[in-house]
């Protein structure tokens, strides 16, 4: 029974949807102009798919994606232990940050295509600044939180501050890190496809506010369940990256 | 004297809350003999494990002083190594790991030899590469006195090491603890709050008043009285628990 729960109730919903979206086409109660059928959207993917399309701009928004992501990963974990670590890195930062994250990161796209141009700059500026606030307060949060039990046990044995963060602290703080780098890498996708909607001439992005402007709805729905599908993805990668790199996580009490 | 290995004199030691001082610990003084094994107890909150935090040279003291092998105690050293009441392994290394952790900058062979030998120590060969998380509370203190022990400290410093665990396994670890005093030969000073822990493991047995914490007195117990259903021990046992209740009206008549 868990079994059977397990494989098939996450498709449930989406049979649900399916069956409800051609019942409304195929019956003729929604005009296409508003939503398309199944088969012509399904069309419209096989299409995108042959003539190279859908691959090209999702090749172009993930390469964004990696870059920016991978420059929030590296100044969200720094910020995040030093602050964790240090009460002066704390007060010299926590202000600023805090105040700094309360603005959407659709605010800043205007001032960052001013200052950077719609080019490549601009995305991976706005894939930075969207993915580095989950990952620099979810790092702070584990690092802050390591128990002064354990600290006590590095004093004990008198292991340098840099062994300290790679042996206690870090080590403490991966769950919650992971927790920061699941958020920032769903902000960071969302974040490319904005920025690619607003301006921009190439990537999934572009291409969904090209249909929009060819009125082509069955490719919009492709481009958003393509978005959907390819978050969804890159979530559960970083899902089996986390178990593959916390083996101590899983073990219960066995013996 | 030359085999004295830890000297306190006039020790105290106050912590500051709300901008108020308060005395935890006062006028301290103990002298421990290479080899030996000393038990402390008293009410809790009277300061033992500050004490023992301060012999570690994990917490600083101002009044008075602390000698560890004849030097005076400033920070932690490899010569003095510590087990709690939490067996505080860290939970995401592996047990031959924890046990290494003191061995920060020993050379991979000698660090390999000093860890399988103090597993071996402790019983718990077969267990290297688990996680602390699989393994009993008896079976963590274990791979904790492992770890306290893996540096060859001349000094161990015990806080409540078995408090956590049930009574058979207490009693069995308090076996093994003896036995590998015997077998190391290492000074030993064990906090606990078992009165019969503390007459059955040491030679002798500093008894601390409540706050602030002084010592009231230092029994010697002899060889006889280790026994748990002997006569000696019994006379022991009513002796500690007279300290501790001599200033209440009700002197407890349930104790032996
Ligand atoms: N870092 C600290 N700052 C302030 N008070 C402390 C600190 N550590 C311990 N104390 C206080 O000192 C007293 C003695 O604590 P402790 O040595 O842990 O007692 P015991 O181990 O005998 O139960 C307690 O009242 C405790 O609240
Ligand atoms: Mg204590």
């Amino acid at each position: 029974m868990e079994k059977i729960k397990k494989v098939l109730f996450p498709f449930l919903i989406p049979v649900i949807v399916l069956a409800a979206w051609i019942y409304a086409t195929q019956l003729g109660k929604v005009p296409s102009s508003l939503l398309p059928g199944v088969s012509s959207v399904g069309e419209a993917f096989k299409r995108q798919i042959e003539n190279g399309q859908l691959i090209q701009d999702l090749g172009v928004s993930l390469g964004r994606v990696v870059k920016g992501y991978a420059i929030s990963i590296i100044l969200g974990i720094l910020l995040g232990a030093l602050m964790g670590m240090s009460k002066s890195m704390w007060h010299l930062f926590h202000g600023v940050t805090t105040t700094i994250r309360q603005i959407p990161m659709m605010a800043w796209i205007p001032m960052i295509i001013l200052w950077c141009g719609i080019k490549e700059l601009s995305k991976v500026v706005i894939i930075v600044i969207a993915a580095f606030f989950p990952i620099m307060t979810n790092t702070l949060g584990g690092i802050s939180s390591t128990p002064k039990e354990y600290i006590e046990v590095a004093k004990l044995y008198k292991l340098s501050r840099w062994k300290t963060f790679t042996k206690v602290y870090l080590p403490h703080a991966i769950p919650q890190i992971f927790v920061g780098l699941k958020l920032g890498l769903g902000t960071s996708w969302m974040a490319v496809v904005a920025a690619e909607l607003i301006a921009s001439v190439s990537g999934i992005g572009y291409r969904l506010s090209d249909a929009r402007n060819m009125m082509r709805s069955d490719v919009m729905i492709v481009c958003m369940i393509v978005i959907g599908l390819v978050g969804a993805l890159m979530d559960k990668i970083i899902t089996l990256l986390f178990g593959v790199l916390t083996p101590w996580e899983k073990k219960g009490k066995a013996v | 004297m030359a085999d004295t290995i830890l000297k306190i004199e006039h020790l105290n030691k106050t912590f500051e809350v709300d901008k108020e001082k308060i005395d935890i610990l006062k006028d301290i003084n103990l002298e421990i003999k290479a080899g030996e094994f000393i038990t402390i107890v008293g009410h809790s909150g009277c300061g033992k494990s500050t004490l023992l935090k301060i012999i570690g040279g994990l917490v600083e003291y101002t009044d008075g002083t602390v000698e560890r092998n004849g030097k005076k105690v400033t920070e932690p050293g490899t010569d003095c190594g510590m087990v709690f009441q939490e067996h505080r392994l860290l939970p995401w290394l592996k047990i031959k790991d924890n046990v290494a952790f003191g061995l920060d900058g020993v050379p991979q062979d000698e660090r390999e030899k000093l860890v399988k030998e103090h597993i071996n120590l402790v019983h718990l060969d077969g267990f290297e590469n688990v996680y602390p998380a699989q393994l009993s509370g008896g079976m963590s203190q274990r791979a904790a006195i492992a770890r306290g022990l893996v540096s060859n400290p001349s000094i161990l410093l015990l806080d409540e090491p078995f408090g956590a665990l049930d009574a058979l396994t207490r009693i069995q670890m308090q076996r093994e603890i003896q036995r590998i005093w015997k077998e190391k030969k290492t000074t030993m000073i064990m906090v606990t709050h078992d009165i019969d822990e503390a007459i059955y493991l040491g030679k002798r047995i500093v008894v601390m008043s409540a706050r602030p914490g002084e010592i009231k007195t230092i029994l010697n117990v002899d060889s006889a009285a280790k026994n748990r259903g002997s006569a000696d021990f019994a006379y022991y046992k009513k002796k500690i628990y007279d300290h501790f209740f001599e200033d209440a009206e009700d002197a407890p008549e349930y104790i032996i």
